[in-house]
């Protein structure tokens, strides 16, 4: 009966070394945790930039969209060429029919 | 170490100093985390988290080649935060020396909501990217020191890069972008998308880092149109010229493909900026193309007389006697412009008899008039996707009164809209095939799909009406739209306006055809409302329709018919 005692309270006791491989473990993971959970911050300032570059882009292409049609209109090239440049329209006189007799028919 | 009972206390003392603060944080913590937990979450989430309604953007509409003639793009809307009567009036007269362009109106209103101490003023909406540089500034001035401020949000403004090339087809949006008219109005649930509402979560500076759609974002969807910018441009501006010229009240000219009923031109004159919608009267707002009703004229004896060769009640040569320029029916006198003793068939249409046209509807008989007049979609809307268009005006047979057939073979007691004509004449361009015109190409970028083809006139029919109004262009009243080597069939009208029953001293020039004869590739219908001094269709609505279809034939590549003579081989 003597002898058991001392097994007993050694089958209690946790190794030394597990302790510290436990605590370094569970370090770890909270480690891992914390820094996976700033990582998900900073991508969600990262994307919430991104979001706004790119409504900003958008932005910018439907006015340079805008500004393309405004500038090829019609209206405006003709009184630039006109009234700029000089130039006229031709009249019916100045006009040579040239036939494409091997590809002719409508197009 | 020993301690004495002095230190001994004052140990003690600090030891229960401790605890009661460990207590005291712990309590308090209690009373935060458990007892007022609903409310704090409450305080945070007002302070970290901003729900906001996000504005969807309205569709873009392009032309069939992918010109740009409608986009919304966003700009700035100026508003005053009213915390002080004094301060805004300060600021307001600031802001009417940065040359704001602000009606009389809309000055005298702002004031009077400054005075009545509203909270919240608009200024000025969708701000010109100068105008809001100018009162960028004037915001910036002294704003520490006042407690009312001039402030600024975005919001979407649309945009007519064409100017007013194909208004009436556009119409226009309100300030909330809200269509108003035309394609904006009927396509508007289309277009307009859904607002959303989007909850962004924010760190202590107030960055945000999170975004959360509550409702799922859709912008309006891209609407394709089947005009052409540059084919639509140059008809307003040859019809422009028409009407100034002839000094008429207005105009309308719509062009087609022959093949496919897709409208390539719809024009009208007097035309309006979009953006100035508001400020644009109703009459001028009016897409008369689809929803000016007139009484056709001779224009419809293409009708008349493509029903009579349906039904082979006549050929082409056979005669007609034409009373010598005066027919007596009932207590009812028709006339003729020059007097005619016998017409036959085909020349009544060339020369546009209106008493020979009341006797070929004579042969015809009421009934079958009547059922050809329905066979070609008159009295039914052609479902253009365009709003307010007319259906037209046709008699039920019971109504027709002794001398309603005589005076429908000449397009009288019915009333057209411009587009039901030119789907009558393509009819016979399309070799007998009735096609519903089309104006909506594809939405985003999804190709609608069309109404099957309707069979209503056979081969020889088609063939027939074909050479008659190819001849009508040779000898005919439509001698003025010749054009030199493509063969052009077509029809003119001249119509005089019917006021509460009475003729009146203004008239309606109108003509109708398609080129090239032999193989149709465009149909035009031009109509020109009250031309003062010369008002037949041969001489107003003819040579309108050859200078367009000149310029139509260069740019769509309908080339002449080769003189072999004169040819340079390339």
């Amino acid at each position: 009966m003597k002898q058991e005692q001392p097994t007993k309270t050694k089958k209690t006791k946790l190794p030394g070394g597990m302790l510290g491989l436990l605590m370094v473990i569970v370090f770890i993971v909270l480690f891992t945790y914390l820094s996976l959970n700033l990582k998900t911050i900073d991508f969600g300032y990262e994307l919430q930039e991104l979001i706004v570059l790119r409504d900003q882009l958008q932005e910018e292409i439907d006015k340079l969209k805008s500004d393309k049609a405004r500038l090829l209109n019609l209206e405006r090239v003709e009184k630039e060429v006109t009234e700029k440049l000089g130039y006229r329209y031709p009249q019916p006189e100045q006009f040579i029919k040239v036939f494409d007799t091997e590809n002719q028919g409508d197009k | 170490m020993k301690l004495n009972s002095g230190e001994r206390r004052r140990t003690f003392l600090i030891f229960i100093f401790f605890c009661l603060w460990v207590l005291l944080i712990g309590a308090s913590l209690v009373k935060i985390q458990v007892f007022e937990y609903g409310k704090n979450l409450a305080k945070v989430q007002a302070q970290s988290n901003r729900t906001f309604t996000l504005h969807s953007k309205r569709g873009t509409i392009y032309d069939s080649s992918g010109e740009v003639l409608a986009i919304s793009v966003k700009a700035k809307s100026a508003f005053l935060n009213n915390k002080d009567k004094a301060d805004s009036l300060r600021i307001f007269n600031r802001i009417l020396r940065q040359n704001i362009y602000l009606s009389r109106d809309d000055k005298q209103n702002i004031k009077k909501r400054i005075h009545q101490g509203d909270k919240f003023i608009w200024i000025k909406r969708k701000l010109s990217d100068a105008e809001y540089r100018r009162l960028k500034k004037t915001a910036s001035v002294d704003q520490d020191r006042m407690q009312s401020g001039l402030d600024f949000i975005e919001e979407y403004t649309r945009m007519y890069p064409q100017n007013a090339t194909a208004c009436h087809i556009l119409g226009g949006v309100g300030i909330d972008e809200q269509g108003l008219g035309g394609i904006e109005y009927s396509l508007d649930d289309i277009l307009r998308g859904k607002n959303c509402k989007v909850k962004v979560v924010r760190d202590a500076r107030q960055k945000a880092f999170k975004l959360q759609y509550l409702e799922k974002p859709q912008d309006g969807k891209d609407i394709y149109l089947t005009i052409d910018s540059s084919l639509q441009f140059f008809v307003e501006k040859e019809l422009e010229a028409a009407v100034k010229k002839h000094n008429a009240k207005s105009g309308t000219v719509i062009v087609m493909d022959s093949r496919d009923g897709a409208i390539l031109a719809m024009a009208g004159f007097p035309n309006f900026n979009p953006i100035d919608l508001k400020y644009t009267s109703p009459g001028v707002i009016k897409n008369k193309a689809i929803s000016f009703l007139y009484h056709p004229g001779s224009t419809f004896k293409i009708i008349l007389a493509a029903t009579a060769l349906e039904q082979n009640l006549c050929s082409p040569q056979q005669p007609f006697f034409c009373y010598n320029g005066v027919y007596k029916i009932k207590d009812q006198v028709l006339t003729d412009e020059k007097p005619y003793d016998y017409l036959t068939f085909e020349e009544i249409i060339i020369y546009s008899s209106n008493i020979g046209a009341a006797r070929i509807g004579e042969l015809l008989g009421r009934k079958k008039y009547y059922e050809g007049i329905n066979r070609f979609g008159f009295g039914t809307q052609t479902g253009l996707l365009l709003p307010a268009e007319e259906r037209g005006i046709v008699n039920p047979l019971d109504k027709w009164s002794g001398v309603s057939l005589d005076f429908l073979a000449y397009g009288y007691e019915i009333a057209v809209t411009p587009i039901q004509m030119v789907r009558a004449f393509n009819v016979i361009a399309n070799d007998g095939c009735m096609i519903q015109p089309y104006i909506a190409k594809a939405i985003a970028g999804v190709v609608l799909k069309r109404a099957q083809p309707q069979k209503i006139l056979s081969p020889g029919t088609v063939v027939r009406m074909k050479a008659i109004m190819e001849e009508v262009v040779k000898r005919g009243t439509g001698k003025t739209t010749r054009i030199e080597g493509i063969p052009v069939a077509g029809k003119t009208g001249t119509t005089k306006k019917i006021s509460k029953n009475k003729s009146t001293m203004y008239y309606i020039s109108s003509f109708g055809g398609f080129f090239p004869a032999n193989r149709p590739r465009v149909t035009m219908f031009i109509v020109i409302d009250e031309p003062k001094g010369q008002f037949y269709g041969g001489d107003v609505a003819a040579p309108l329709f050859k200078s367009i279809a000149e310029r139509l034939s260069i740019y769509l590549k309908i080339f002449p018919e080769v003189d072999k003579t004169n040819e340079i081989k390339l």
